[in-house]
């Protein structure tokens, strides 16, 4: 199973905690709000990884969502 | 920033330079010619979009549209998305996203979709869907109710600010005129929001229509798929829909040839800055170049640089921009693109330097206060602007600047940190030179000129305990 990661930057409020989580899936700017380098975590290291770091998130900024199947073309 | 070549100041006292359209040469400036047929205003002969009743008179009513138009040709759902897909039509709003997969992807989506035509523009400089509003309200209604034909839905909220110029008491006339005819129309709902800049951004005008704040969010869907509502939701400018009712009437071929395949049909641009009647909409149609527009349109002096797609668009110097035809190709080629269609002409003699400055710090004033990277970014963005507009800024300091606006970029719920990222590094490239004589302290020229592109004042602080209204 793969994920996808998305940070509502809205909702971040440079608390961090995300990188401590996930070190590998996380850059912070010079403020501590967090901006996702893997954006698709495949491995099941990378995906707990992920899950940890949403559920450690005081303010649930750190969304991660299942991967959704390719979307069928729009019919006419 | 390494790569900036040294500079050799100019001769500031220049009083004997050459006319700066020879030093330049423009072709046909200062020649008398006669009128561009690719580009007219309203009421202009050989305008498609602005055909009709001379400016001032409201198109003549709808009397005057069905003069000019005839009634709205019966198309069924199918028939419009058919047109739709033909002639390829781009949004017009700024983003220039495809009206047909917007369309097809929230028929897809499932659940009755909410329609929104965004006739907010919240541009400050931008006139045209304040233009066709007032002056060709009828287009606007009879494409708006083509979309709604084609999602099958029977009610559209028209979206506009609520400050003083606003269209909507001339959108009532026309409703009401059309209730009277009795046009076959879907039901109307007038939305009047805050008027700011980012307000005008498509998920804060669905946030906002349905009875939230008019700010953007975050959004994981494209509001196509699930807006705010939790219905599929289709925001779409004020000139896409007119183009719409035209090109319905047109066929979608004759329409198309207007413009060329990277920008189908007819665009409406807006002049500012050193023009002579800034705000003047004008039809373009074809190759016809930036150049050519300022010609038609009344240019007072050679542009020494052209800001082009908004106030956070991007700058091309006075001598490309002349002939750059104003389509999606040829602008893209530059760094630029056809965005609102903003032309903004700045003179020799002003400072781009300074220009940028007070629209970063208008943009950053303009910021929802709502992503941290928005609220500490921008307004540092500014200073470093400002700082480097008056030659307080090295070297090291401009590194910085660069170096924040790659932190900034992509940051945010919405694209107006983008925005305002993009217009600073189209500054950096575009005047390389200037960059390099103000870091180095020469006096600058400009600084004394009066603003060219002026912004309405902001006059509270962003930030989480932001005093605005949003609703």
């Amino acid at each position: 199973m793969s994920v996808d990661i998305r940070i509502d930057p809205i909702l971040c409020r440079g608390h961090a905690i995300c990188a401590l989580f996930f070190a590998t899936g996380v850059d912070l700017d010079q403020w501590g709000f967090g901006k996702v380098v893997l954006a698709r975590a495949e491995t099941p290291k990378d995906v707990r990884r992920a899950y940890r770091a949403a559920a450690a998130c005081p303010n649930g900024a750190f969304v991660v969502r299942e991967r959704q199947e390719a979307r069928a073309q729009p019919v006419a | 920033m390494t790569t900036l070549p040294g500079l050799t100041v100019p001769d500031a006292e220049g009083a004997t330079a050459p006319e700066p359209a020879v030093l330049l040469g423009l072709a046909g400036f200062g020649e008398t010619r006669s009128p561009d047929p690719r580009i007219g205003g309203v009421g202009d002969p050989g305008t498609l979009v602005l055909a009709g009743p001379p400016a001032g008179t409201r198109g003549g009513g709808l009397d005057g549209h069905l003069a000019t138009w005839g009634p709205l040709p019966g198309v069924d759902g199918a028939g419009v998305r058919a047109l739709l897909r033909a002639s390829a039509l781009d949004g017009r709003g700024g983003g220039g996203f495809p009206l047909i997969r917007k369309v097809e992807t929230a028929r897809l989506a499932g659940g009755t979709p909410v329609l929104v035509i965004n006739a907010s523009e919240s541009e400050p400089a931008s006139f045209k869907d304040r233009t066709l509003c007032g002056e060709r309200p009828h287009l606007v209604l009879d494409g708006a109710a083509l979309v709604a034909t084609s999602l099958g839905v029977d009610e559209v909220v028209v979206h506009l600010h609520r400050a003083a110029g606003s269209p909507a008491p001339l959108l009532e006339v026309a409703i009401a005129e059309r209730r009277r005819a009795g046009v076959a129309d879907p039901r109307w709902r007038l939305s009047a929001g805050p008027d700011r800049y980012v307000s005008g951004e498509s998920s804060a005008v669905a946030s906002f229509v349905d009875g939230g704040e008019a700010r953007p969010l975050f959004t994981t869907h494209p509001l196509a798929v699930v807006g705010p509502s939790g219905r599929p939701t289709v925001v779409s400018n004020a000139e896409t829909v007119a183009q719409l009712a035209v090109l319905v009437r047109t066929g979608p071929d004759v329409w198309a040839a207007r413009g060329e395949p990277s920008s189908p049909g007819p665009r409406l641009v807006t002049l500012t800055g050193a023009v002579d009647r800034p705000g003047r909409v004008l039809e373009v149609s074809g190759q016809a170049t930036i150049g050519d527009i300022l010609l038609a349109g009344g240019l007072v002096a050679p542009p020494a640089a052209v800001l082009v797609g908004g106030y956070a668009g991007a700058w091309i110097l006075g001598d490309e921009a002349w002939q750059t035809p104003f389509t999606r190709d040829a602008l893209t080629a530059v760094d630029a693109g056809p965005g609102c269609g903003l032309v903004g002409v700045l003179p020799h003699g002003a400072c781009a330097l300074v220009e940028t400055a007070r629209l970063v710090r208008y943009l950053a004033g303009e910021s929802a206060g709502q992503c941290g990277t928005c609220v500490a970014g921008l307004p540092r963005l500014a200073d470093a602007c400002e700082a480097l507009a008056e030659g307080d800024l090295r070297k090291r300091g401009v590194r910085r600047m660069v170096a924040l606006g790659d932190v900034v970029l992509g940051s945010g719920a919405c694209g107006h940190p983008d925005a305002v990222v993009r217009l600073l590094r189209s500054m950096l490239h575009v005047f390389e030179d200037d960059v390099v004589g103000h870091m180095a302290g020469h006096p600058c020229r400009g600084a004394d000129h009066p603003p060219v592109f002026t912004v309405p004042e902001v006059d509270v602080a962003i930030g989480r305990d932001d005093p605005r209204e949003w609703t």
